[in-house]
């Protein structure tokens, strides 16, 4: 069913020529591999993350020296966080230097562009929950950028009720980061494949 | 294996394509397959260079001892180097996204097959291409070459 599923989000048939490799350079089928591995790594970190602002740190302290694999699975979550970025910003370059943003497809691309900014809202809420030094610290400069852009201050205020770190604002920060957020991407994601077959292919035009 | 599956109606588009040929194959398999491939090598490169670039931890956070720059998560840096210019600028990155989100709408080109490059897509191709490099060259610049209290420095 599963299977028949995911077939059912691509197109029946392509062109031979657009398979090529050097066509699109799979890289949005590769950020899609890259959230998966987001996913279940994330998942896994579940397990031991407590988001608590005096118990998250030494929840990660003790995923990396007592669970076995743990800091290879921390690793794992931070690496293909920083592919999924990259990916997503290599395919939006493909998808303009090869004009496939062009109508019909103006609403796959503002999809894209969508998913793009949750991508980097999901990094960014990941970003505070280690709660060392450099979360920290990166998290609060983050806030400080936001309040300077229209309606910054209003969405700060929002995220961080009671300061960077503190109870309410990492309740938040790890809500928006392993629910609401890769919800979001999800149901984008999955929009988005069924907008490229209804416009029939992987580029203009089938 | 399935034999290649030829559409007729298409046959008038594929004559006007660059590239000519247009043969049309079933996505399954033709193309589930380098979909299957890139997935599985995708997921290995990751899981190899886990096992190689370890995720940093340091000291716990500590309010009271913020670093000399304080800087924003990496993929921010190139926002954080242009606010510090001015507050002001932050509405040149608004002005930059909105266009990218309006990009499918301004100009009249409509490109008959995607190409790299197409002629009538040189104008956004290249404003893009310049976008990505100064976002680029931003962030390299406030990763690597600012110092104390957001100073230029020499690193190497």
């Amino acid at each position: 069913m599963i299977k028949e599923f995911a077939k059912h989000l691509f197109p029946r048939v392509v062109l031979r020529e657009n398979l090529r490799f050097s066509y699109t350079f799979c890289l949005g089928g590769l950020a899609f591999t890259a959230f998966f591995a987001l996913i279940v790594s994330g998942v896994l970190l579940l397990f031991y993350y407590q988001p608590t602002p005096d118990r998250a740190f030494d929840s990660i302290l003790f995923l990396e020296s007592t669970v076995v694999g743990g800091k290879y699975l921390r690793a794992l979550h931070r690496l293909a966080s920083h592919g999924f970025l990259c990916l997503m910003f290599l395919h939006i370059l493909r998808v303009v230097l090869t004009g496939a943003f062009r109508p019909p497809r103006e609403l796959t691309w503002v999809v894209g562009v969508g998913l793009l900014g949750l991508s980097v809202f999901e990094a960014y809420t990941g970003y505070l929950l280690p709660m060392d030094q450099l979360a920290f610290w990166a998290t609060r400069t983050g806030m400080e950028l936001l309040a300077t852009f229209p309606g910054g201050g209003w969405l700060r205020a929002v995220l961080v009720p009671d300061g960077v770190g503190e109870s309410l604002s990492l309740l938040r920060f790890y809500a928006l980061h392993v629910v609401i957020v890769p919800l979001g991407i999800m149901g984008l994601s999955f929009l988005h494949f069924y907008r490229v077959r209804k416009t029939k292919g992987l580029l203009p035009y089938l | 294996m399935r034999e290649p599956m030829h559409c007729g109606e298409p046959e008038r588009d594929l004559r006007r394509g660059p590239r000519g040929g247009g043969e049309y194959v079933r996505s399954s398999p033709y193309f589930f397959r380098p979909v299957k491939r890139a997935f599985a090598a995708g997921l290995l490169l990751l899981a190899l260079l886990a096992l190689v670039v370890p995720a940093p931890l340091l000291a716990p956070a500590n309010p009271a001892a913020p670093p000399n720059p304080a800087k924003s998560a990496w993929f921010l840096l190139w926002t954080q180097e242009v606010v510090s210019h001015g507050n002001g600028f932050a509405w040149g990155i608004v002005a930059l996204s909105l266009w990218f989100l309006l990009m499918p709408w301004l100009g009249r080109h409509r490109p008959e097959r995607a190409v790299w490059f197409g002629e009538g897509n040189r104008a956004s191709s290249w404003l893009t291409l310049g976008a990505f490099a100064v976002i680029v060259a931003l962030t390299v610049l406030a990763m690597v070459f600012r110092g104390e209290n957001w100073s230029l420095v020499w690193p190497f």
